[in-house]
């Protein structure tokens, strides 16, 4: 049983729908704010430190009624909006879900990285304000991390199968493959799928004190170079992305559009990575990678291009770059890094995916090589290939890596 | 249910009680609650000031509470000591190593270094404090701490999906395991305590100040606890092909979503029945299959009744006849773990035939009749004809989600 991609909702920090977020890939990349570090919490500005992220406007979520939207976290009316337009991009009125015959079959599930963090800090500052007796009872339920995927259900009437997956850089991955499971074992018919994150200065200033962000460099621009010789980070952004993810004939028997086959899925874990670090077991993943897609009955020369999970990191880059060259050697695909325009954590690389699957391009610019890596960005995928690799690994030692399809 | 059998070949916990099933399981068996004083933070300042703690036993750099608690459950459900594969001498898991899987649920992942973070960082070091503690923040965090114990090269995948995040996991483990994805899981969850918690829980007067009485007409809310629940879970031929027998059987998983409210469940239990139902059909089991349920069982105002709505849907007449322990009155909710440990004490209730009693006083509320577990431990009837053989474990959790697992008695597995 196979599912597909029937509609895609974006919210970015060029706004909501999957239209700008493509424009942003192929042009020059998300709009950036500068960060407002004047709270203190992050390291002295520099060269290498970071002085921006891709912040999503206040009128990207306007569509949400105020009532509602006030007893939401900023990751969670992302999410909101963007499935409401994944479900209206499938052809789904995303008004008439709740009560009909669709609700129960609907399920969801969203990854994050960090949950609704500045809540969890609003909360902790009442603490300190107030005392604990001064913890406000509406926020609280807005910090568990499962608050996002709760809260879309509870705008649409989503009763099927309800997670929310955290894996740090793998979540989105992760949560589709479990969206997936769900499918294929007839726990639901539909899943709205994707991933949901906020910048806020805190976050910025911590990512920054830890290194992992895109220095600012000598022109301020603080660009994200995936797979490149002087990568030196990841660009932060926040926004949600959803999917609307069907079994292949849930879709086919209403009529539906679909944009992407979802073929298979595999996950691995690197022991060998420290907390919050990536590790040195390219040679194992690559062993599990090529064992599972051989499982799954997809052979590696049918892999005609990677949507790499490449981020600017140092060190990520380098084991996404050695685990590519031991599993595809001499015949490595074309590889797009969508995350050097789209940025990490808020689900972008699905959007860029289908964007790439639907023979899209990712914007060119200066790139310099980095030998010791081997591999050259493209800026397309293989036209003929009938299978795309999309991966991701994330600090601490998960991977996942996804097959998908054209339709 | 299509697959093959998943065997539940190990078990481990953290509990109040202390480190280990035997702890827990006597702990249980005693029917006295392990809830008392805190000692993690200043409980003085909150409105209740009891829980359900573990003693630390083992913290180490750059990992949490809740990551130190998920490493114990999760070496004791492998067969600690051995477990740990080391060159040249592979433990229980040995080569199975890089097929084996980590499903694992939390909520609080590592919050309460997280809230000592931010609170010094308010001070006069603001902006220049070493960041590392914070790798144990992330909800991720104890799932690769388990992976990274125990050398782990299949999927790591977390549900951070509330009280119902760990039943997940198990359902995720399930499913990887009948489709071929690993040879063997482990399955299970993790939670620490921490102030935000606490706190959110009283601010929504949520929390008993005396250990919760689930069930009870006079119950007052919930105690909050900590602690890890651990499964290790293999397919059959892989546990037959290297010897190792089964404890019981995960015979079924479904969850569902209320999509009702964020913090109350379905007053008719609707979205929780639809959990069970799914895990029977899972199971090939039908409700007359149920020998005894592990009931969320809070202890809260709305969780209770909504529960019992649920059994009273599926299990009809029966559901005031079927046993029901609530263990959360012995060791707190334990959040992301509760379902996990929970599972533990199915399997150790089906293995010993017997069920441990809810501690606390007080009749069972009127409007929630059922069969609690009460003052003496409850005998599970035996024999090879009584039909009556499955464990039912069911969890409920903010934002809506329902889970329930299904476990079977080793020595038959239902429906297939």
């Amino acid at each position: 049983m196979s599912v597909v991609v029937t509609g895609i909702g974006v919210v970015s920090s060029r706004g909501a729908g999957y239209d700008a977020l493509r424009t942003a890939a192929e042009g020059d990349g998300l709009p950036l704010t500068e960060v407002d570090r004047s709270a203190g919490h992050h390291r002295e500005p520099g060269p290498t430190s970071s002085r921006h992220a891709a912040l999503v406007p206040d009128d990207a979520t306007s569509s949400l009624p105020p009532m509602k939207a006030r007893r939401m976290s900023r990751p969670t009316r992302f999410a909101v909006v963007a499935s409401r337009l994944a479900l209206e991009g499938a052809g789904l009125d995303p008004d008439a879900l709740s009560g009909s015959e669709l609700s129960a079959g609907t399920g969801v599930s969203l990854g994050t990285a960090f949950g609704a963090t500045m809540v969890s800090r609003q909360i902790l500052d009442q603490c300190i304000e107030l005392g604990p007796g001064g913890i406000s009872p509406f926020l609280f339920p807005e910090s568990v991390p499962s608050a996002h995927a709760g809260q879309v259900a509870l705008a649409l009437g989503a009763r099927g199968p309800n997670a929310a997956i955290s894996q740090g850089e793998a979540s989105l991955e992760l949560a589709l493959a479990v969206a997936a499971e769900y499918l294929v074992t007839g726990r639901a018919e539909r899943m709205l799928v994707g991933a949901a994150n906020e910048a806020d200065t805190v976050l910025h200033a911590l990512l920054d004190r830890a290194g992992a962000l895109a220095g600012a460099g000598e022109d301020g621009a603080g660009r994200a170079r995936p797979l490149d010789r002087r990568r030196n980070g990841m660009l932060l952004t926040e926004g949600a992305t959803v999917a609307l993810l069907e079994r292949e004939d849930v879709a086919t028997g209403r009529g539906a559009r679909t944009l992407a086959r979802l073929t298979g899925w595999v996950r691995a874990f690197d022991p060998s990575a420290p907390p919050g670090d990536w590790g040195t077991g390219a040679a194992p993943l690559a062993r599990r990678l090529r064992g599972e897609l051989e499982r799954l009955g997809t052979p590696l020369g049918a892999i005609g291009g990677v949507v790499s999970g490449a981020s600017g990191s140092r060190r990520g880059d380098a084991l996404e770059a050695q685990i590519l060259n031991a599993t595809f050697g001499a015949d490595l695909p074309p590889v797009c890094t969508p995350k050097g325009s789209c940025g990490e954590y808020s689900g972008f690389s699905l959007a860029a995916t289908l964007h790439l699957l639907a023979g899209g391009r990712l914007a060119g610019g200066d790139f310099e090589p980095d030998p010791a890596l081997g591999v050259v960005p493209a800026s397309s995928l293989g036209a003929d290939a009938p299978s795309v690799l999309a991966s991701a690994l994330a600090s601490g030692g998960p991977a996942a890596w996804l097959v998908w399809e054209r339709p | 249910m299509d697959g093959p059998a998943v065997w539940i070949t190990g078990t481990g916990a953290v509990s109040p009680f202390g480190h280990g099933v035997a702890s827990l399981w006597s702990g249980l068996l005693s029917g006295e609650p392990a809830i008392g004083s805190v000692g993690c933070f200043d409980a003085t300042r909150h409105t209740t000031r009891i829980a359900g703690e573990v003693e630390l036993t083992e913290p180490r750099r750059r990992e949490g509470r809740t990551d130190s608690h998920a490493r114990a459950a999760a070496r004791e459900a492998a067969g600690a000591p051995g477990a740990i594969g080391t060159p040249g001498a592979p433990g229980v898991l040995g080569a199975s190593l890089a097929n084996t899987g980590v499903f694992w649920g939390t909520s609080t992942g590592g919050m309460l270094e997280g809230e000592r973070f931010w609170w010094d960082e308010q001070g006069p070091r603001r902006g220049r404090k070493a960041v590392a503690p914070l790798a144990a923040q992330p909800p991720g965090a104890p799932a690769a701490s388990v992976a990274r114990e125990l050398g782990c090269g299949g999927p790591v995948t977390t549900f951070a999906s509330a009280c119902a995040a760990s039943t997940m996991a198990l359902e995720a483990a399930l499913c990887a395991l009948r489709r071929g994805e690993v040879a063997i899981a482990i399955a299970g969850g993790s939670d620490g305590l921490c102030e935000l918690t606490y706190g959110g829980f009283n601010a929504l007067r949520a929390v008993d100040a005396q250990p919760a009485r689930p069930f009870r007409a006079d119950r007052a809310g919930l105690s909050i606890g900590e602690g890890a629940g651990a499964l290790l879970l293999e397919t059959e031929d892989h546990a037959r092909a290297h010897g190792r027998a089964a404890l019981a059987v995960l015979a079924g998983a479904w969850s569902t979503c209320d999509a009702h409210h964020m913090t109350a469940p379905r007053p008719d239990g609707g979205g929780a029945a639809a959990a069970v139902r799914g895990a029977l059909r899972d199971a090939g089991a039908s409700p007359a299959d149920v020998a005894f349920v592990s009931a969320h069982g809070t202890g809260t105002t709305h969780n209770d009744p909504a529960e019992w709505q649920a059994l009273a849907t599926v299990l009809g007449e029966r559901a005031r006849n079927v046993p029901v322990m609530a263990n959360k009155g012995a060791v707190g909710h334990l959040l992301g773990a509760c379902g996990a440990l929970e599972a533990v004490v199915v399997v150790q209730a089906l293995v010993e035939r017997r069920l441990p009693p809810t501690p606390g006083g007080g009749p069972v509320d009127p409007e929630t009749p059922v069969d609690l577990v009460l003052g003496d431990v409850r005998e599970l009837p035996g024999g090879s004809r009584e039909r009556a053989r499955l464990g039912l474990s069911l969890n409920l959790a903010f934002g809506g989600a329902n889970a329930a697992i299904v476990v079977a008695p080793a020595a038959r597995e239902i429906g297939r």
